[in-house]
């Protein structure tokens, strides 16, 4: 069989019937995961209401959200430490759905890494090949490879104490991937890291992942790890996945008011729909703010509708620019972010705004409270989350 | 629990009389065997004399010994049994004591005084008296038992509780034996051992400290005790029969004595004329069913207390222990032996 | 570089102060160690080198003896059988303790409490209470027996007090949750996450239970052990009220020659001996149940 890298195939195979596993080399894009209508209550909680998901072959897909949103839930299903209340859950086309952690083909990276504290990191990382009954020479070699791999090479007999928080993580992702699962699992294995340790290993993984062409599931709150890292995110809230899509898309084109406000910032604000000429629209975000969108952003007959409004784009001078979507403001509030100045911006009629503005010279200091600006917003970065 | 609470007691009672010291109150302290002296005898006492008795009690000789000789604190009267007192006399840890004091000493029985452990009668007074027999549930062991060549006749194995108590039991032997029942010698010990080695295995319990409890249980049928113990089984139930053995049993005399540099010797002498008063020493019977020494008390008992053959047995050939000293080493070699064996 | 030299330097002065204050704190406890351990263990010790006269009192000259008595195979022979029931009652309580600790340590917090409590609720009641329950639950015409009697599983009447089995069963019964309050504790401390990777990672539930609860809760494993065998070597109690005095343990003789055989300078040296073999234990166990963390 030939490979597709092939985009327009991947949408394919997402609605077509899961396809049976191919004889020879994973194809990317085929389905690796499915999730159908599960659900998972504990007592009278429904920590995850009737999920359906597609999970790729070789796809870096994570799981965001705020704690409590049931993304954790949703990967102990996946990992088998749960079995889904109904629904079921498919690794390449077969239920697993009752089939106990220890006869899957997943591997998890745990939040606390879990690392046997009795065992060295050689021993550890073997664990996995032991239980599966791995030849003692197979297993030796696998075991310096998958060392080798996260950069760890001739510290196999280290003690777990002796290691660093990083290391430690290291030994945690080298112990599931040298069992080459068919899907790895991570759940939130950054968050124990300090700020400058994570982004680098944000990359590292996500270069990990593209080299190993493993699928991975990745459970966070951090709503830019996510971003950096993911190729598709699924936003998760109330045991439901608010909006699935990719990194831009997603941030770009929030689907909800929840989404827009837990990634990146966002200015949500409720407008009027004051006029639809079926080419533009003409929204009232407060008295003073008249902006247009396009037409097809509003549903005909809407009267309100609440838009996303991102603080990066709106666009702030001195002098009224010859721009659409123009109104002025005052500067009530400037916060200094060093690459950037934070400025919250009144509008005559009230309404308040948050701008982020490029930090120009310090000499200058170009932005001053009491000031007054123009703020631009281009029709295509107010989005429309949701209407009435 | 119950040592510990009486020590508590003892230091409760010196702290009052550490208090009353200028009351100069006068008082005996008595170191006894717990549940031996009734709480009245002492109250009557106090009440007729004035002098305040402050009773501590020990379990054993044993125990006894180490405090007295550990000379922590300062008896007037203590209770030893006749080999104990033997080895104080011995030691010259004894006052002689002034009979002139005591006129009721004429109350003892005969067959009480002039033991081998006091032979002139200068040390000690009788206080109560015992034997070691046998106990027999007569409704479970129909043929008669008359010594302990019948109770390790091997046919009540496992139905048989004795005292716990290395030299009672190669005592038990030897006098089988027909050998003298104080000549703890190697020679001795190794003629006991093949009798022994017969017998121990047959034995269910060792209890010294309440043998009745498995005989009224009916775990065991047969029992070689205390004549105090026998006599609460009489009393209990009349089906307990008292039996001592045909080849003779111990017998065993508490006495009061006088510890050397006793701070209160007359008040002393006092007390021990008192419990030797009839109408007082019959108190003791009523409350513990030993065998009393004071002839004239036992007149004042009832016939049913006088009926108790556990009590009061039939004659027999009795004998007392006499000190033995660092044979005791022997003893308990041979006996911890024998058990762990078996 | 100045500036962190001296913030060294300070956190070292910092650290130097608790240690003299925790070495204030620790004089109560040191002292009473002193007092009733050492002294006591060192009273013990000269003891156990002296010799007993007529009357039993111990008299300071130097022998050997009481240590060669210890040789003499009788009281060797009790050693062994000590060392042999003190091991069955720790494997025994090992084997009831260990599924219950486990199970208590891993209910819920708001369980766990309780469970704890049911534990230790026979602590409230005393020994010697306890023990004679155990006798009338036990004797030839007691519960037990009449029930198994009454459901025709047994002809006879119960015959198990007074023998071994029944000291074993006092020894358990008392030692249990001194096995199990340890092993609580470790089991309770044991992250859940470790157990979900030993499945994770393919072990089945039995061998993520030898290769991953087992090494972990080792150090409640080994400490159970050590609070359970010591004492039970020691316990003359439980022999002589369930076991009718008949089979002695070390306990036992070393009762005796404190009392009835007044010789004391022998159950100092048998004292000794038994902490000598204590210590070794504890440090055998120790050495080798050491969870290098």
């Amino acid at each position: 069989m030939q490979t597709h890298p092939d985009t327009q195939l991947e949408w394919e195979f997402r609605h077509a019937p899961p396809p049976a596993p191919p004889a020879g080399a994973p194809v990317l894009g085929e389905t690796m995961v499915q999730l159908r209508g599960v659900t998972k209550r504990f007592g009278s909680v429904t920590a995850v209401d009737a999920v359906d998901l597609t999970i790729r072959k070789g796809e870096f897909l994570t799981l965001l959200g705020p704690s409590g949103c049931g993304k954790t839930t949703l990967l102990r299903l996946l990992a088998g430490f749960e079995t889904p209340t109904s629904g079921e859950i498919l690794i390449e086309g077969h239920d697993v759905s009752d089939i106990p952690p220890y006869r899957r083909d997943v591997n998890q990276v745990f939040q606390s890494y879990a690392i046997f504290p009795h065992l060295t990191v050689e021993e550890n990382i073997a664990f996995g090949l032991k239980m599966r009954h791995v030849p003692v020479a197979e297993r030796r070699e696998r075991v310096e490879e998958a060392l080798a791999l996260v950069s760890l090479a001739g510290l196999g007999l280290r003690r777990p104490h002796e290691l660093s928080g990083g290391q430690r993580q290291r030994v945690a992702l080298a112990r599931a991937l040298v069992c080459r699962p068919k899907v790895l699992l991570l759940d939130e294995p950054l968050s124990a890291l300090d700020a400058k340790l994570r982004h680098a290993m944000q990359l590292e993984l996500k270069h990990l992942q593209r080299q190993l062409g493993i699928t991975f599931v990745f459970v966070t709150h951090d709503q830019e790890e996510a971003l950096i890292m993911s190729d598709r995110i699924a936003v998760i809230h109330r045991g439901r996945i608010d909006q699935l899509g990719t990194a831009t898309e997603i941030y770009h084109a929030p689907a909800s008011a929840f989404t827009a406000d837990f990634i990146g910032e966002a200015n949500l604000l409720d407008a009027a729909v004051l006029a639809n000429n079926g080419v533009t629209a003409q929204l009232q975000l407060g008295e003073g703010a008249e902006v247009s969108v396009r037409s097809s952003a509003v549903r005909p007959g809407a009267t309100r509708a609440l838009v996303s409004v991102r603080p990066e784009k709106i666009y702030i001078t001195r002098t009224k620019p010859a721009k659409e979507n123009t109104f002025r403001g005052v500067i009530e509030e400037e916060i200094f972010r060093g690459a950037m100045d934070e400025l919250r911006i009144r509008v005559a009629g009230g309404l308040q705004l948050m701008a982020i503005a490029a930090n120009e010279s310090a000499h200058e200091h170009a932005w001053h409270k009491g000031d007054t600006v123009f703020c631009a917003i281009h029709t295509d970065d107010i989005v429309v989350v949701e209407q009435k | 629990m119950k040592k510990r609470l009486s020590s508590l007691f003892a230091i409760g009672l010196a702290l009052g009389a550490a208090l009353d010291l200028s009351a100069a109150k006068k008082e005996v302290n008595l170191f006894g065997w717990s549940e031996y002296v009734p709480q009245d005898v002492l109250d009557k006492f106090e009440e007729e004399t004035g002098i305040k008795v402050n009773y501590e009690t020990y379990a054993s000789n044993e125990e006894m010994l180490s405090k007295l000789l550990g000379g922590a604190a300062e008896f007037d009267l203590v209770q030893p049994s006749e080999y104990v007192v033997e080895a104080l006399v011995k030691a010259g840890k004894l006052e002689e004591i002034d009979f002139a004091n005591v006129p009721n000493m004429k109350n003892v029985g005969a067959e009480f005084l002039h033991q081998p452990h006091d032979p002139q009668q200068k040390y000690s007074v009788p206080y109560m008296a015992g034997t070691v027999g046998i106990v027999v549930n007569t409704e479970k062991v129909k043929e008669p038992i008359a010594g302990m060549a019948d109770v390790f006749s091997g046919k009540y194995a496992g139905r048989i509780v004795t005292l716990n108590d290395n030299r009672e039991i190669l005592t038990w032997a030897l006098r089988t034996l027909g050998r003298d029942i104080n000549d703890i010698s190697p020679a001795a010990a190794a003629a006991a051992r093949p009798v022994l080695t017969k017998w121990l295995p047959q034995i269910k319990v060792y209890d010294s400290d309440s043998p009745k409890t498995s005989l009224l249980n009916g775990d065991v049928d047969i029992g070689v005790v205390w004549s105090g113990e026998a006599a609460i089984l009489f009393n209990e139930d009349k089906k307990f029969a008292y039996v001592l053995p045909k080849e003779g049993a111990h017998l065993w005399i508490d006495s009061l004595v006088i510890p050397k540099g006793a701070p209160h010797k007359a008040d002393a002498e006092k007390f021990i004329n008192f419990i030797l008063r009839p109408d007082i020493s019959v108190l003791i019977s009523n409350a513990f069913p030993y065998t009393n020494p004071n002839l004239e008390a036992r007149k004042l008992l009832a016939p049913e207390q006088l009926a108790n053959p556990a009590s009061f047995p039939s004659p027999a050939k009795l004998e007392s222990f006499h000190d033995i000293g660092k044979s005791a080493a022997l003893v308990d070699k041979l006996i911890t032996d024998l058990k762990g064996g078996s | 570089m100045s500036a962190p030299r001296a913030s060294t330097d300070n956190s070292a002065g910092a650290k130097r102060d608790p240690r003299g204050i925790g070495w204030l704190l620790l004089t109560p406890l040191l002292g009473w160690l002193g007092l009733f351990v050492v002294l006591p263990t060192a009273i013990l010790f000269v003891y156990s080198f002296c010799q007993r006269d007529e009357l039993g009192q111990v008299v300071f000259s130097f022998t050997w003896s009481n240590y060669a008595r210890i040789f003499d195979p009788v009281y060797l022979g009790i050693f062994g059988r000590s060392l042999w029931y003190a091991g069955l009652t720790t494997a025994l309580c090992l084997a009831i303790g260990y599924p219950v600790a486990y199970f208590i340590g891993r209910s819920p917090p708001s369980r766990r409490s309780t469970l704890l409590l049911l534990v230790m609720i026979p602590f409230w009641i005393s020994f010697l209470l306890r023990t004679y329950a155990w006798i009338s639950l036990l004797k030839g015409e007691g519960l037990i027996s009449s029930l198994l009697q009454g459901m025709r599983l047994l002809t006879g009447p119960l015959d198990i007090l007074y023998t071994p089995t029944a000291v074993i069963i006092g020894l358990v019964y008392t030692y249990l949750p001194f096995m199990i309050l340890p092993i609580f504790t470790s089991a309770e401390k044991l992250d859940n996450s470790m157990i979900e990777a030993a499945l994770d990672l393919g072990a089945t539930p039995v061998r993520a239970f030898t290769q991953v609860i087992l090494p972990l809760t080792k150090p409640g494993i080994f400490a159970g052990v050590l609070l359970v065998f010591v004492p039970s070597i020691g316990m003359f109690a439980v022999t002589d009220l369930m076991g009718g005095a008949r089979v002695p343990m070390i306990g036992n003789v070393i009762q005796n020659q404190f009392g009835q055989a007044r010789d004391w300078p022998f159950g100092a040296a048998l004292g000794i001996t038994f902490l000598a073999l204590f210590a070794i234990t504890f440090w055998f166990l120790h050495d080798r149940g050491e969870v290098r963390r």
